[in-house]
């Protein structure tokens, strides 16, 4: 059984749908600036959504209105109402941030005085991710809320096809939303991994990741539905492989072993070969650690000439959504035969046997590649093909 | 898909064992030192050297995920050298979230630049897997899931996916909760508390009582029958559908999620619920589907730790002679939508 992709939204600080996001990609643009949304006193650059439409605002839910905004224009793309109650439809989201009650200012009033407003746990309890969207879209299937840290949307995507393959559901809302917050903000900050430039993937120079926002949103049907849709497929969602490293809370493994295995998994899974991959939306967040594990795994696998880019220099790193927003570049761009410049990138680094491709390039082919690493040592990849 | 092994941390101790003798023992009182009667998981029960010199920095919920899920492995028996496919799937509805408040006690005592990155790695959720799959070297997919709604049965629906897929070949697969002082308060203003600390599952309520637990369940899941074995899992249904009688039907009611009315229905058969041993957890089908296999597994009728039933269903106790082949698992959230798990001898 094959996985239809039949509907993409796209909502990040490079637009607020997917066109937008493409032509920012295309123009290289990066609207990265100071964080406006919470006060913290830190000066790290962050890509933040700065023209999210009114009809999504919900109050102390940002997170959640990211990804309804998304999940809107994947369901119109699709073709489908907002309204899923007739389908056997389930919900598959990433996040970081929606997981946590990390509301300070409740916080704060309930260590001073023993007591607090309850309205942060209130938006919190109703604001689960999956579970709220599944709620406003009626779906009936599975409401599944994955917090795999930065790897959060492609595990998502990945377990939404399981399920689909399964005949559990018939249609999935599947992807990744995140927003900006003050938490992990200054989490990332004590990490000492936040760059005070904009991020610079892949390159020798590169001093760290910049943290963004948005939520990147693909809607999966299995074939079969989709066809009695009166529907002909373009894209599949063909692979997806996951792995651990087992070995450090916040390190990559050195040797990539993990990211191999999963990529390995997610080209098995699709039943192709590495040579059968024309390009690769690589994880690259810019710091040191990870672009050199990913740059050796992907050299090692795919060799020297394959094509990859990362596009953290257009989003800022998102978490929960990256996988969900990359998954949504990678079938556009395969669908459209191009891929962007990576940008931040201009100096190899000796370290890294590969480099990504540093303007707008052509490509062809059927299948290209997402991968995303994360804290906990997660590795997963999705294969998408063309039809 | 087999259940091989079984691991559990909760107010009473640690294993399966433990486990058990709570059901053949039957109701204790929860302790009372916080702002409401809760279940709550003991400093000495988390102490164990020859697991955590790894993991010394690990807070409570991983320490509670960690033996849980070391405990169910080595429970199933089934020890490889190569654990390249064994997954790891850890559901939760709160995470750690005592760590993320310890971190932002840095944040506001020391500043936003200040805070300590040891709180904030270990306040992402998918730390406590993260260090399961490093003491077990295991290299299989390890994903972590937040629900407030049916966190253990769609734990336990992915792990059967990928057992059927080959994507694994055993799977970990659990649910971990903690109680701290935030969260005590916040049930203490939104649910209803049980004053005499006993949860009655068999009221069916529209505005049940509580008596808020912690702990973590794990089982070793299998697609071929071990060794070991406990049950078959032969079906996870979100419809609400059962497809026939079982013998005994194990019901999640335990004031945690509102309305309570409709388990009623699910009472055509001798009807168990095992949560006053506990305590009421959104997690806590995976402590009732613990008992259920330990009821296909020895084949005992646990007697039910608080057996008030005005309403007259048969509820469970020494007094069933039948054999125990078939268990239904039952789960009502909001009063909307109903999961049922079925378990076979």
């Amino acid at each position: 059984m094959k996985i239809v992709i039949s509907g993409i939204g796209a909502v990040s600080a490079a637009g607020i749908n997917l066109a937008e996001n493409l032509d920012s990609l295309k123009n290289g643009k990066r609207n990265a600036g100071p964080v406006s949304i919470f006060s913290s006193g830190l000066s790290y650059p962050v890509f933040e959504v700065k023209s999210l439409p009114e009809k999504w605002k919900n109050a102390g839910m940002r997170t959640l209105s990211l990804a309804l905004a998304a999940v809107e224009e994947a369901l119109n793309d699709a073709g489908l109402q907002t309204l899923l109650s007739g389908f056997k439809a389930g919900v598959y989201l990433g996040t970081t941030v929606a997981s946590q009650l990390n509301d300070i200012e409740f916080y704060d009033s309930f260590r001073k005085s023993g007591s607090a407003d309850l309205k942060p746990v209130d938006r919190y309890l109703k604001g689960n991710l999956a579970e709220a969207v599944s709620h406003l879209v009626k779906a009936s299937g599975p409401a599944v809320t994955v917090v795999n840290a930065c790897s959060s949307g492609t595990d998502a995507v990945g377990i939404a096809v399981s399920f689909l393959k399964s005949g559990i559901c018939d249609i999935a809302i599947a992807g990744g939303a995140d927003e900006l917050n003050r938490v992990p903000f200054c989490g990332f900050g004590s990490l000492g991994i936040l760059s005070n430039s904009l991020c610079a993937p892949f390159d020798r120079n590169r001093t760290g990741l910049n943290l963004g926002e948005g939520a990147g949103i693909l809607v999966l049907e299995r074939e079969d539905f989709y066809i009695g849709r009166g529907k002909k497929p373009l894209l599949y969602l063909s692979g997806y492989g996951s792995a651990a490293d087992a070995y450090h809370l916040t390190a990559p493994r050195p040797d990539g072993k993990g990211l191999e295995s999963a990529v390995r998994s997610a080209l098995s899974d699709s039943g192709i070969s590495p040579e059968d991959v024309c390009f690769i939306n690589a994880h690259g967040t810019g710091t040191i650690d990870n672009d050199k594990a990913e740059g050796s795994v992907l050299y090692r696998v795919f060799g020297e000439n394959i094509r990859f880019f990362s596009t953290k220099g257009y989003t800022g790193h998102t978490l929960g959504a990256a996988g969900g927003i990359e998954a949504a570049y990678t079938a556009a761009a395969l669908k459209e035969g191009w891929i962007p410049a990576s940008a931040g990138f201009a100096c190899k680094d000796d370290e890294i046997p590969i480099s990504p491709v540093t303007e707008n390039t052509d490509v062809k082919g059927s299948f290209a590649l997402s991968t995303s690493l994360a804290f906990g040592g997660n590795n997963s990849a999705i294969v998408i093909e063309r039809a | 898909m087999f259940i091989s092994g079984i691991g559990i941390v909760f107010t009473r101790g640690r294993g399966v064992d433990s486990f058990e003798k709570a059901l053949k023992e039957g109701w204790r009182e929860p302790s009372w030192t916080g702002l409401i009667p809760a279940y709550r998981v003991s400093q000495e029960t988390l102490t164990d050297a020859s697991l955590t010199k790894k993991i010394r920095r690990a807070d409570k919920f991983t320490r509670m995920a960690l033996f849980s899920a070391f405990d169910a492995y080595v429970n199933s028996g089934i020890i490889t050298e190569n654990n390249e496919r064994l997954g790891i799937i850890l559901s939760t509805a709160f995470g750690p979230h005592s760590t993320t408040f310890s971190f932002i006690d840095d944040m506001l005592d020391y500043g936003y630049a200040n805070a300590s990155p040891t709180k904030f790695s270990n306040s992402v959720h998918n730390a406590a897997a993260s260090y399961v799959s490093s003491v077990l070297g295991s290299r299989g997919p390890t994903v972590t899931l937040a629900q407030f709604s049916f966190p253990f049965q769609n734990a336990l629906a992915l792990a059967d996916i990928w057992l059927n897929e080959g994507r694994c070949e055993h799977v970990l697969c659990g649910c971990v909760d903690e109680l701290n002082a935030v969260m005590e308060y916040a049930c203490k203003m939104k649910l209803k508390t049980a004053g005499d600390g006993k949860i009655r599952p068999f009221i069916f309520s529209s505005s049940p009582l509580s008596v808020p637990g912690e702990g973590g369940a794990f089982f070793m899941l299998s697609k071929e029958k071990c060794e070991n074995n406990y049950g078959e899992v032969t079906g996870i249904s979100f419809s609400g559908k059962t497809n026939g009688k079982p013998d005994i039907t194990v019901i999640d009611s335990d004031g945690m999620t509102g309305d309570e009315t409709l388990y009623r229905e699910t009472a055509d058969s001798t009807v168990a619920g095992y949560s006053p041993l506990f305590g009421s957890m959104l997690i806590g089908s995976a402590f009732n589907f613990a008992a259920a296999s330990l009821m296909l597994k020895n084949q005992v009728a646990y007697n039910c730790p608080v057996p008030d039933n005005p309403s007259g269903i048969k509820v469970c106790g020494s007094d069933f002679s039948a054999g125990i082949n078939k268990i239904n698992c039952v789960r009502i959230c909001r009063s909307e939508k109903t999961a049922v798990i079925k378990i076979i001898k």
